[in-house]
């Protein structure tokens, strides 16, 4: 598992463009995030074209690990070593966190500019915010060493808490220091582990601790504080009540971008360090995916009974967290077929970007229909079949993949984790598998029930500028043709080997 | 192991320890904030002690000086003239849900000495030679068992940085202090510090916006089961 996250030497040397490119990529996010802060954009094609250099640095470091491989070199800082790998697993999270971003920001104007006016008080936040959000996630994929992903962990955490309150009403402040305290938590309950391997191995490196951990009880310990704390930050079952409660008060593009890639970090920072630690272990990779199945029904549950439709896009994060969970015992265990280890691999990122994309844009699309409908409940979409066509099609292609529905990413991402399921034949796996998709498609449904009655009164709806739709249905189009797309990103994950 | 003999490092462990037990129990919460900042200098003297004299300074500077004045500010205290939220929580959480809450911090805690125990040989064999790493237990035992049984918000920010400084306490006294465990804790200083400071300015804001209802978090929940039958 550690060859996968590429913590091996690399038989490359590291190219010239390679930190250049990684340093505009990390820097440039914040840089803009303080020049929107001064400027303030009204208008899109500015953002777009901000956002130019970053999505070039993205594609010259797509092109260089296509290319060359992994990458791995570290940065000396006084007695402080700073490890920096790059594989295609940390290029394709580093596209996607820096596409959702520039989306995000392209989102922002319009939202501001319907928002009431007594919210907009902290807007001007908004920017560097993002920009420190977007470069220390895009920091998150590369990092390879406990320090640099601690810094980096907090540096999103306090920047999502920061974005998440600035709207500034009392459910957001309410749902906000929630999350502000119990991340706090989670983050010194990650830090105590990483205490725990400091002391015992006198080392922060990954690669190097790949060499050294043996299976004991420190790396079990450490191991579960880890686990625990990044849990706590990635909203795993049982460690999800803050979540829908933040989701539900904050401005539209960022509960998207939170629930598309900052629950996510902690996910994927969980499992590299686990691979670590305890790669053989069967009983931590069987827990995780035991929480996940009732995660799925839990939090499938939770959505077919919500009532505000920003809370159902948000308790069916809980429910997809879990998918991802119950692939932990195909990925982390004694004596799993390379194989199959290899499909529930791919399976797992696939599934990771796809609900990213689909995700994001289901906020979007809940976004506009909100904004358009001046109402935040699910009654409150009766008739906007005829009105909102453009929004509603946003959300159901972006449903179609939440689903699992072919063509979509998520179909595919799913037939992957099913043959490596079936390979090994795990039906208790299989079996939460295919009920969950029943139930995630049974709770996706009530939102149609509902927009397409057609006894409804003609309300009065808000006319929305039609590149907020376009975003919205931009991002459900990726997620739906990645699946059927697939095998490039598909190559570039299994190249990370 | 520092040259000074062990009597000093056993009082500072007794002095941090008792200040934490001041800072976390007490209802009167400026008093509260004010034994914090006395701990918070306590553990710039540990620091000292242990032969970090950068830590001893960030620790005096963004540990007591900046999050004191972050707390301070959440009070009302500073600036002076602002308004005023109670003083005082009277907040008394039913006494089963409590009780769950703290065993279940305690349990955690627990396992977690168990695990050190196993992981530092000294630890095993005479613990009384390491009394800082015993008061790093203690806090962060004390911390989470607070943080888990107290509803104030503010008493919740003071039980997570005595929290803090416990786990500081343990990752200094597992690896001692090397460059890269300072470097973790310097960060962890300043989250804290930046932690603090965003609570602060949200308990000033929920007070101004709903008065001194809000600052109980979890309200809703606890008000709903009392008039549940």
């Amino acid at each position: 598992m550690s060859i996968r996250f590429g913590l091996v030497e690399s038989s490359v040397a590291v190219l010239p463009f390679t930190q250049p490119a990684l340093w505009v990529a990390l820097g440039l996010p914040c840089l803009l995030g303080v020049l929107g802060a001064w400027l303030r954009p009204q208008r899109t094609w500015p953002i777009l074209l901000a956002g130019l250099p970053l999505a070039a640095s993205g594609i010259v470091l797509l092109m260089i690990v296509e290319q060359h491989g992994l990458q791995r070199w570290q940065l000396e800082w006084g007695k402080l070593t700073v490890q920096l790998r790059l594989n295609g697993l940390s290029v394709l999270l580093l596209l996607l966190t820096q596409g959702l971003g520039l989306v995000a920001a392209l989102y922002t104007p319009g939202e501001l500019r319907h928002a009431d006016p007594a919210q907009r008080r902290l807007e001007r936040w908004l920017w560097p915010l993002l920009g420190i959000l977007v470069g220390s996630l895009s920091l998150i994929w590369v990092a390879a060493d406990l320090l640099t992903l601690y810094v980096a962990l907090e540096l999103m955490g306090l920047s999502a808490v920061g974005m998440l309150l600035l709207p500034g009403k009392v459910e957001s402040l309410v749902a906000g220091i929630r999350y502000l305290l119990l991340a706090l938590v989670g983050s010194l309950s990650y830090l105590l582990g990483v205490a725990l391997i400091l002391g015992h191995w006198g080392r922060l490196d990954l690669a190097g601790l790949v060499q050294v951990v043996e299976a004991g009880p420190v790396a079990w310990t450490a191991a579960a504080l880890l686990g625990a704390g990044l849990a706590l930050k990635a909203a795993l079952f049982p460690l999800h009540a803050w979540l829908a409660p933040v989701h539900g008060n904050a401005w539209v593009p960022v509960s998207a971008l939170h629930a598309a890639l900052v629950i996510k970090a902690s996910l994927f920072i969980l499992l590299q360090l686990w691979s670590v630690l305890i790669p053989d272990s069967l009983f931590a990779a069987q827990l995780v995916a035991w929480l996940g199945v009732i995660a799925i029904f839990w939090g499938g549950g939770l959505a077919w009974r919500a009532v505000e439709l920003k809370s159902l896009v948000a308790y069916s994060t809980v429910a997809q967290m879990g998918y991802l969970m119950v692939v932990f015992p195909l990925l982390l265990g004694p004596g799993i077929p390379a194989s199959v280890q290899g499909l529930a691999w791919q399976g797992f990122w696939l599934y990771l970007v796809g609900h990213a994309l689909a995700k994001a844009a289901m906020f979007l699309a809940a976004g506009n229909l909100i904004l358009a409908t001046g109402n935040t409940t699910l009654q409150g979409l009766t008739g906007a079949s005829r009105q909102l066509p453009l929004s509603l099609l946003a959300f159901g292609v972006a449903s179609v993949s939440l689903i699992g529905l072919p063509p979509s990413a998520g179909f595919t991402a799913k037939w992957l984790l099913l043959r490596a399921m079936v390979i090994q034949a795990q039906w208790a796996w299989v079996a939460a598998l295919l009920l969950g998709t029943l139930l995630s498609a049974a709770y996706v449904f009530r939102v149609f029930r509902y927009s397409f009655v057609e006894t409804a009164p003609h309300y009065a709806f808000r006319a929305l500028p039609p590149w907020l739709d376009g975003l919205a249905l931009g991002l459900a189009l990726a997620s739906l043709l990645l699946g059927l797309f697939a095998y490039g990103p598909l190559t570039l994950l299994q190249g990370s080997r | 192991m520092s040259a000074t003999p062990p009597l000093f490092d056993l009082l500072l462990a007794l002095g941090l320890v008792a200040l934490a037990l001041g800072c976390l129990f007490d209802r009167h919460l400026v008093r509260a904030c004010s034994v914090f900042v006395g701990f918070a200098l306590s553990m710039a003297l540990a620091w000292w002690q242990l032969g970090a004299p950068w830590l001893a300074l960030a620790e005096f500077s963004l540990g007591a000086g900046l999050t004191g004045c972050s707390l301070f500010y959440a009070l009302g205290v500073l600036p002076p003239g602002s308004p005023l939220p109670s003083r005082r929580d009277w907040f008394r959480e039913p006494f089963r849900q409590a009780a769950i809450r703290a065993v279940l911090a305690l349990a955690w805690m627990g396992m977690i000495g168990a695990a050190l125990r196993h992981s530092v040989p000294v630890m095993a064999y005479s613990p009384m030679q390491q009394p800082l790493l015993l008061a790093g237990v203690a806090m962060s035992a004390l911390g989470l068992g607070a943080f888990a049984l107290h509803r104030h918000l503010l008493r919740r920010l003071l039980a997570f940085n005595v929290l803090g400084s416990g786990v500081f306490l343990l990752l200094a006294g597992l690896t001692g202090t090397m460059a890269h465990a300072q470097a973790l804790i310097i960060t962890g200083l300043g989250v804290a510090w930046l932690g603090t400071l965003l609570g602060a300015m949200l308990i000033r804001r929920l007070y101004h916006l709903q008065g001194a209802k809000a600052l109980i978090s979890d309200n809703e929940s606890i008000r709903q089961k009392r008039q549940g039958p």
